[in-house]
């Protein structure tokens, strides 16, 4: 097709060809991140459509007929229904966004229509961000929105379509003018707390992370991810290694192969009978779905807005959907529970006596033998550092029934929750109150910023028995099967697990370590300060400028200024768009030349020209020939030739400046 | 109701957006005579900003603040630029060409601008569609405005708007300026009339040349004016310079074209004859004169002289 066709081609009445593709390429730029999470045949629908459109446009052939239209839309709608089970929620509203958008760009006839589907555009890019707020995403959407608004400034062009360049230019100028005043923005608007109305329940669908059930292979899955868990920065330098048992939900119930948390335990008092070495430090929590937090054990103040229950736990007042961050003072020291009460130390003894028979039968014998807790918790560590015992990442399935049967008797390979699990029941069996406690352990340091980043690989499960006169007890069965998993980490343990690890071990320069702790570190500064940009942030921010308290006021107040501001850099900026052409100052300058010889005695007749100007100061004042031809020569030269640059006129003014007609 | 009210923002606007009228060219458009508001996509995208603010806060998304914020500051940067696109422009009325009635005639206005290209200017009369264009930096274009010229006399172009809402749409800045311009629409032509009818005694025995009648009589030199089908090529080619054929019928004769021939069933139609003839005789090359009531203006030929005909008939009567 040659280009003069191609000009021509007109989608309908008033959408230029090109037009249209630049909203299409666009579309499927904004679209794209989405086309990996959603399922196939949203994609292959979604790029259907497009390419429908592009070709309607591109032969200029009719839209599609409304009874189509309306049966292609209906399916859309059963679609979503079918394979979201419904229409709602994160999801579901996403994809019937996108398939409304797609088939929004089938049936665009005119302007009207265009804008639409740019605006909509606009909003599936805020959806993207439903999903991820990451560095490269926001990077992602800046160039998705320039399409956008270059699209639009292509629609705008009326009478001939722009250039690449013309489309580009002016929305970037756009954009970039834009940037002060919406840093303004982003920083003074008043922020909220919470929603404005209720979130679907789907909303964190696909967060990973602990469960309120433990059942033997579930945290085995976790290992394999690579997802930050939670970041903690330590006021006072890392506390050892061994001590970094991040405690999260406490699991009681068990019905003999999942270990179940409670949701009801009783707040109440927390009786601590020890409390020493204290660590301060600030956690930045990703978001769970889920509303308990974590902490060191034991935690000691508690985070506006958490609950302290009697099982150590820390629960949140609602299920985190954003980055929470607060600040801990825990003690790696302590002794609690002295006075747990009997209906806790109840519920930490029972089992189920069908499953598990063998389980059960052992924990019963030590206790036959001798029923003195820490005779049976050293019976215990016999058991478990036998060298039986394997720690893997791929343990056997079990035996449904009997699970922990099957793993203490026959495979006796298992992860950390096979060992919790298991040493729990056993506890139990001995007549030892006996929960488990999940969490993680470890972390890794970045050396960047000293931060800790703990991982879902982190993620952790162990034990608490109750003896009289200690309270609650920590004991990880695991450590005496892998100690390395507990002193160093479970790369360490494991080997490297994922792929980015191994790497990382098989870099001997340290180099990609080093970048991986270098985006680590600026993910940690985008994460605080943009994503996680909160009321708290807001007031902190305020708080180091100097403002003790800040209100919508002093808000409004830089706002209005920020916009004033703005918009006379702005306007002078494109003022001075206007100033004279560059040849207008040759002329001043020559004008000023002019004047000089005038004023001694040799003006310079209106229909004189600069040629014969200077022969007749030539012929008048030979001394001032040479400078006169001078400024003469580079005058004519930047006024009629062929031009000059700033610099040569800056060079003729101070020429100029510098000359003596006397 | 509704057309009281649009009849009532008419002459709302009118009484804000008065201008000296006629102005003198060329006419600035200064910053205190280019308004803008936001044009309906303007409030339309209001519309969108708020719904991503409210997504926003309630998804706490910081990155949909940030987007969110960034349309609306690109807005208002946007209500700068449009506002510029307009502000400074140069307007000059430029030469408007009579059109004989049933023609499409044009103003032509020419648009420059100091420095900064321009892009999608629009102008339009009142009641109009708007004619878009680009003006390079430090360049000037010519703009026609279409008008169908329905009936002869003088038609007033009346007050333009110029407008824009380049470079995203969200904004309309507009300018009006009046030059007073008028454009001439001559009669249209009856190229049914025939040719006009033999002169009576008291001028010339003969009619206008017929082919064949006509006499070839002399070579004189060219005149400004000369039908270009009389000058004599074959001359020319042989470098003999521009000169031209003169016919005896033509050279003898004078032709009076007048009203009284002129049949028809109203003043239109016999001006619209007389328009014909008018064209007919020029063809020709003939010398004539026009006699209509209150005017009359004597033999001649050549270009100007068919203009005052023209220019006669297509006032003939109507108020100055």
């Amino acid at each position: 097709m040659s280009a003069a066709a191609f000009k021509t081609k007109v989608g309908s009445p008033q959408l230029d060809v090109r037009n249209v593709l630049w909203l299409l390429a666009a579309m499927i730029f904004v679209v794209g991140p989405h086309l990996f999470r959603m399922p196939n045949w949203l994609g292959i629908f979604f790029l259907a459509v497009v390419a429908w459109r592009a070709w309607i446009s591109w032969y200029a052939l009719r839209s599609p007929p409304r009874p189509l239209m309306w049966a292609i839309t209906l399916l859309a709608l059963v679609g979503v229904w079918v394979g979201f089970g419904r229409i709602v929620g994160r999801e579901g509203g996403v994809a019937l966004l996108i398939l409304m958008a797609a088939l929004k760009l089938l049936e665009m006839r005119n302007e009207r229509d265009v804008i639409l589907s740019i605006y909509l555009g606009f909003f599936l890019v805020l959806t993207n961000f439903l999903f991820s707020q990451s560095i490269p995403l926001g990077l992602y959407m800046i160039v998705c929105v320039w399409i956008f608004v270059a699209t639009l400034v292509g629609f705008n062009r009326v009478g001939r379509s722009p250039t690449l360049k013309e489309r580009l230019r002016p929305a970037a100028a756009l954009l970039l003018q834009a940037m002060p005043l919406m840093v303004a923005f982003f920083i003074l608007f008043p922020r909220t707390t919470g929603p404005l109305w209720a979130l679907p329940t789907d909303q964190r669908t696909g967060q990973t992370g602990l469960s309120d059930t433990m059942t033997p292979g579930n945290i085995a899955n976790l290992i394999k991810s690579e997802s930050i868990a939670f970041r903690a920065a330590f006021e006072d330098g890392l506390p050892p290694y061994r001590t970094l048992y991040w405690r999260g939900p406490v699991m009681v119930d068990f019905d003999g192969s999942t270990w179940k948390m409670r949701n009801y335990v009783s707040g109440g008092r927390t009786d601590h009978a020890r409390r020493e070495q204290a660590v301060r430090y600030t956690v930045n929590l990703e978001p769970t779905g889920k509303n308990w937090l974590f902490a060191l054990d034991v935690p000691g103040s508690i985070p506006a807005g958490a609950t302290l229950l009697s099982d150590m736990q820390m629960r949140y007042r609602r299920p985190l959907t954003e980055r929470l961050r607060y600040d801990m003072t825990s003690y790696l020291d302590y002794r609690f529970g002295l006075g747990a009460n009997k209906a806790q130390l109840e519920a930490a003894l029972k089992f189920d006596e069908a499953r598990n028979p063998r389980t059960v039968a052992l924990g019963r014998q030590w206790a036959a033998e001798n029923p003195d807790p820490r005779a049976v918790l050293s019976k215990a560590a016999v058991l478990y550092n036998s060298g039986t015992f394997a720690y893997t990442l791929e343990p056997p399935l079990l035996n449904r029934q009997d699970p922990f049967d099957d793993f203490l008797f026959n495979s006796k390979q298992g992860f950390c929750e096979h060992y919790a699990g298991s040493f729990t029941l056993l506890m139990r069996a001995a007549g030892v109150p006996a929960r488990v406690v999940t969490g993680y352990q470890g972390g890794e340091v970045n050396p960047l910023n000293g931060e800790l980043i703990v991982r879902q690989a982190d993620a952790h499960a162990w034990s608490e028995i109750w003896i009289a006169e200690q309270g609650w007890v920590r004991v990880d069965p695991t450590a005496s099967v892998s100690p390395l998993r507990v002193e160093n980490g479970v790369n360490a343990a494991m080997g490297p697990i994922g792929i980015l690890p191994a790497l990382i071990q098989a870099d001997p320069t340290g180099l990609i370590g080093n970048v991986r702790y270098a985006w680590h570190a600026m993910n940690s500064q985008w994460d605080e300060w943009v994503v996680g940009y909160n009321l708290d942030r807001q007031r902190q921010f305020f708080t180091n400028l100097g403002y003790p308290s800040v209100d919508w006021s002093t808000l409004g107040f830089w706002l209005v200024t920020a916009i004033i501001g703005v918009g006379i850099a702005v306007s002078i900026g494109l003022l001075l768009h206007e100033r004279p052409p560059r040849r207008e100052a040759s002329l001043l300058a020559w004008n000023r030349f002019c004047a000089k010889m005038a004023s001694a005695g040799l003006a310079r007749a209106p229909q004189e020209g600069p040629l014969d100007y200077l022969a007749r100061l030539t012929n008048a004042r030979p001394a001032l020939a040479a400078p006169a031809r001078e400024i003469t020569q580079r005058y004519i030269d930047a006024r009629y030739g062929s031009g000059a640059s700033r610099d040569e006129l800056r060079a003729l003014a101070r020429m100029v400046r510098e000359f003596r007609a006397a | 109701m509704a057309a009281s009210i649009a009849t009532l923002r008419q002459s709302v606007s009118d009484w804000i957006f008065r201008a000296q009228v006629p102005e003198s060219p060329p006419v600035t458009l200064g910053q205190r005579r280019v308004f803008i508001l936001p044009a309906r996509q303007g409030y339309f995208f209001g519309l969108t900003l708020l719904v991503l603010l409210a997504a926003s806060i309630n998804y706490a998304l910081s990155l949909g603040f940030v987007l969110t914020f960034t349309l609306a500051s690109m807005a208002g940067v946007a209500m700068l630029h449009t506002w510029r696109n307009l502000a400074h422009l140069r307007l000059r009325p430029g030469r408007s060409d009579p059109v004989f009635a049933g023609e499409m005639a044009h103003f032509t206005v020419t648009i420059e601008t100091p420095s900064m290209p321009r892009y999608s200017i629009a102008m339009r009369r009142k009641d109009a569609e708007p004619v878009y264009t680009d003006v390079g930096g430090g360049e000037a274009a010519a703009v026609a405005l279409p008008v169908s010229a329905s009936r002869r006399g003088r038609v007033p172009c009346g007050r333009i708007e110029v407008f824009t809402r380049y470079p995203v749409g969200l904004f309309h800045a507009w300018s009006y300026v009046d030059f007073g311009q008028t454009l001439l629409v001559y009669p249209r032509p009856d190229h049914t009339a025939g040719t006009p009818p033999a002169q009576s005694k008291s001028y010339n025995e003969e009619g206008i040349p017929v082919a064949g009648e006509e006499e070839f009589n002399m070579l004189r030199a060219y005149r400004a004016g000369d039908a270009p089908k009389l000058i004599a090529w074959k001359a020319l080619a042989r470098e003999q310079g521009l000169l031209t054929k003169e016919f005896s019928a033509m050279a003898s004769s004078e032709l009076w074209l007048d009203w009284d021939d002129a049949r028809g069933p109203d003043v239109e139609a016999r001006l619209s004859v007389l328009a014909h003839w008018v064209l007919q005789a020029e063809g020709f090359g003939q010398s004539f004169g026009l006699r209509i009531p209150g005017v009359e203006i004597p033999p001649d030929r050549g270009e100007a002289h068919r203009t005052r005909c023209l220019e006669a008939l297509a006032l003939f009567e109507t108020p100055r």
